[in-house]
């Protein structure tokens, strides 16, 4: 799925005027891997940007929208997995991780998987 | 530092630097302070339990975690879970009231004595009020008083403090603590790797919706030249603003360094 057709997606359009809200600046341009990293991640999971916002999200019986435990955990163990099988260093794969997840928390899916690169080892396999 | 800026210092940090160890005279001064708050009836409902991050076995740290209580569990070396312990009015049956007693603290003069606690103050208030449904939430708020002297201990030490809501029942079940205690907080505790301003303090409401006078509705009125000195004082700093370009541009650094998404 290229750029123009992912960024049809409501979605994906409510991710980036939350980054561009949030951070400033041309959330398209900045980092140029950001839409084709969500683009991976739709491959991957075989599902469309909309529907994967719609899955972490359910309706209770007042009307009022909630996460989806189910949903997100599903998604969560998704985008671990997607890090996991990228290609690249470990900040390359949690960067890739990141984005994705970027993608739902912009869209009200409170998600964290930890600091990725919180320990020194971490940084010093990345330096080596 | 002075109280008052160990006050206006303190920030809830979110953000703490992973591999800087915190001395453990450190995290004795801040249950030091805990210890020493005031506390209604002498009960001391307070309980903590000190965790290094790097000692407790990974999959107890991984329970712990909840959606909104991930990053910062990974990168605060310290946790200090605390728990009420609403046993201790019945344990005690009054023995720590009269040690106020025979020090001074609750004199004659007032009314107090021995048999006042024996006779009366337990079996007739302390003792009922232990089955009263409001019980836990007056024990919660007195052990909450410990908590923030633990708090603001911690920042006069010069580390970055931040208390979080663990998952009430995972952190029973994790440390396999006595029934009759309940969870109440888990305090984080390391130094930060966000700088100590963090964007400066946080927007509160007017004081003046707050706070009265005499009676509901009448505001407290604010005094310019209270609020003046308090600057001057460092108890009332810089104001966070939103859309802050140097606070944002210090998040994308952390973001970048600590691998979490923007």
């Amino acid at each position: 799925m290229d750029n123009t057709k992912l960024l049809e997606f409501q979605s994906v359009q409510d991710w980036m005027k939350g980054l561009h809200e949030h951070w400033g600046g041309d959330p398209v341009n900045d980092d140029p891997d950001r839409l084709p990293t969500l683009a991976e991640f739709c491959a991957f999971a075989n599902v469309d940007p909309d529907t994967a916002v719609k899955e972490c999200k359910r309706i209770d019986k007042a009307g009022d929208v909630r996460i989806s435990v189910k949903g997100r955990r599903k998604y969560s163990e998704l985008i671990d997995e997607f890090q996991a099988k990228s290609p690249g260093s470990k900040l390359q794969r949690a960067k890739r991780g990141n984005t994705v997840r970027s993608f739902l928390i912009h869209n009200g899916i409170l998600l964290q998987a930890g600091a990725q690169m919180h320990r020194v080892t971490d940084r010093e396999d990345e330096e080596e | 530092m002075q109280y008052k800026e160990v006050v206006g210092r303190r920030r809830s940090i979110r953000f703490f630097e992973p591999d800087r160890p915190v001395e453990r005279e450190k995290i004795q001064v801040m249950l030091e302070a805990a210890r020493l708050a005031s506390c209604a009836v002498n009960a001391h409902w307070l309980k903590a339990i000190v965790v290094h991050r790097d000692k407790i076995p990974e999959e107890k740290l991984e329970k712990l975690k909840t959606p909104v209580l991930n990053v910062q569990l990974d990168l605060a070396p310290v946790h200090i879970y605390f728990f009420v312990d609403l046993g201790v009015v019945n344990r005690m049956q009054g023995t720590r009231l009269k040690q106020l007693v025979d020090v001074g603290a609750l004199p004659p003069t007032h009314g107090w004595s021995h048999r006042f606690v024996d006779e009366l103050v337990y079996p007739q208030i302390l003792k009922p009020l232990t089955e009263d449904a409001a019980y836990p939430v007056a024990a919660a708020a007195d052990a909450g008083m410990a908590v923030c002297q633990a708090l603001l201990a911690g920042v006069d030490e010069g580390l970055g403090v931040g208390l979080n809501t663990p998952n009430p029942a995972l952190a029973k079940e994790v440390f396999e603590v006595p029934e009759d205690w309940f969870s109440l907080w888990v305090l984080l505790v390391g130094y930060p790797a966000e700088s100590w301003d963090a964007g400066g303090q946080r927007p509160r409401p007017d004081f003046e919706e707050q706070y009265f006078e005499g009676s509901y509705g009448k505001p407290f009125k604010r005094d310019p030249a209270v609020v003046e000195r308090l600057k001057a004082e460092n108890m009332i700093q810089r104001q966070a603003v939103p859309n802050d370009p140097e606070r944002r541009a210090e998040i994308k650094k952390l973001a970048e360094r600590l691998g979490l998404p923007i």
